[in-house]
């Protein structure tokens, strides 16, 4: 008999609106169900998403003529557009993200270089490379890199980022198809599969997730009750007062 | 053995009676948990200003490391009266010395007892970080 393997929510929301977007993730991290929960999602319109504690001030010229939310997670700026967003949702005791955070970063982008590999991208960890997406002072995620980011074509092609509150965690990263005016310089995948929808990359995650970690993934939307949340709370990430909050 | 002249929570600070004070910090384990050796990967510690509440169980701040930000909870209730200016400025000292320079902030306690729900002491924290790591 073979072991019985774990259920996680699997959830969809396509083209959802920017702040939207960020209350669900909310919903998702504070949620009382420990059922871990792998989130995929794309934005309408684009939108430049800061982290948690980053200034205004060095985003503001880059924010021009953009749509801007703050997250609840750290980290540098994201152009969100043209790109697979995904969040995961679990409790910090979870297998995945149990220990250091770095070695929940591992795991993770493990399973990301497993999927890519898929279309011919060697994604591996930075380590002590030097990444030509780097850039002084841009106040961009992937113009940051970490030795725990993950990187192809010698760029950085994965933001990542995450919030750890009241015993749980919420990983959020960003995975780039295709290149944006503001995140100049970074990996893209196009570039390896000039087909690839953010739709298609998912379904292939979603299978590496549930090979690798051993899961039962069970598609569904999101609960009545993480719905009503996110309707009243996306305002909040986009106000000046939370978007200017430093 | 970490220090046991004070409590510890499930989420990692520490408390301590200092004497009108109660002093806050975190663990050496929540610091290595957070930026795994590499005292340089701390980059931000936002704490309360002084004259505030802060309520057992509840966050009275966050850190952020270059990977994550977590959020600091209260041992014990009371009011804020002083924050380590110097944390704030030298995140480094958290990896360094987490039980003396490395305070976070000092509050007027409702209670001087630290026997509130949930601490621990230090054989029981040992105890727990040990079942936690499997």
């Amino acid at each position: 008999m073979s072991a019985a393997r774990e259920r996680w929510r699997l959830l969809e929301t396509w083209c959802a609106e920017p702040g939207w977007n960020m209350a669900l993730d909310e919903a998702l991290l504070a949620s009382a169900d420990p059922t871990p929960v792998l989130r995929f999602y794309t934005w309408e319109p684009a939108a430049l998403s800061l982290g948690y504690f980053q200034r205004w001030s060095t985003l503001q010229a880059r924010a021009a003529g953009q749509v801007v939310v703050r997250r609840f997670s750290g980290g540098g700026a994201i152009h969100h557009a043209d790109e697979l967003t995904f969040a995961l949702a679990a409790p910090a005791t979870h297998a995945l993200f149990r220990g250091e955070v770095r070695r929940s970063y591992e795991r993770v982008h493990g399973l990301l270089a497993r999927a890519l590999a898929h279309h011919g991208v060697q994604a591996d960890l930075r380590g002590a490379r030097a990444v030509s997406s780097d850039r002084a002072a841009t106040g961009m995620c992937f113009h940051e890199s970490t030795d725990l980011d993950l990187v192809w074509d010698g760029a950085k092609g994965v933001g990542s980022a995450q919030r750890r509150t009241g015993g749980r965690v919420l990983h959020h990263g960003s995975i780039k198809l295709g290149r944006t005016a503001l995140e100049e310089g970074v990996a893209v995948l196009r570039t390896h599969a000039p087909e690839l929808t953010a739709e298609g990359l998912a379904r292939e995650l979603a299978e590496v997730f549930a090979d690798g970690l051993g899961l039962e993934l069970v598609a569904e939307g999101p609960r009545p009750e993480e719905l009503a949340f996110a309707r009243a709370r996306a305002e909040f990430y986009r106000s000046p007062e939370f978007v200017r909050r430093r | 053995m970490r220090p046991n002249d004070r409590k510890y929570t499930k989420t990692h600070e520490w408390v301590k009676l200092s004497g009108e004070d109660a002093v806050f910090g975190i663990t050496d384990f929540a610091v290595q948990e957070l930026c795994s050796g590499n005292e340089g990967d701390l980059v931000y510690c936002d704490m309360p200003e002084p004259g505030r509440a802060v309520v057992a169980g509840e966050t009275f701040g966050e850190i952020e490391s270059v990977k994550a930000v977590a959020d600091l909870n209260a041992p014990i209730s009371g009011t804020v009266s002083e924050i380590n200016i110097n944390v704030e400025e030298h995140l480094e000292v958290l990896s360094r010395d987490p039980w003396n320079a490395g305070w976070l902030i000092k509050i007027k306690p409702e209670s001087r007892t630290l026997d509130g729900e949930g601490l621990m002491d230090a054989a029981a924290y040992e105890a727990f970080i040990a079942a936690s790591k499997h």
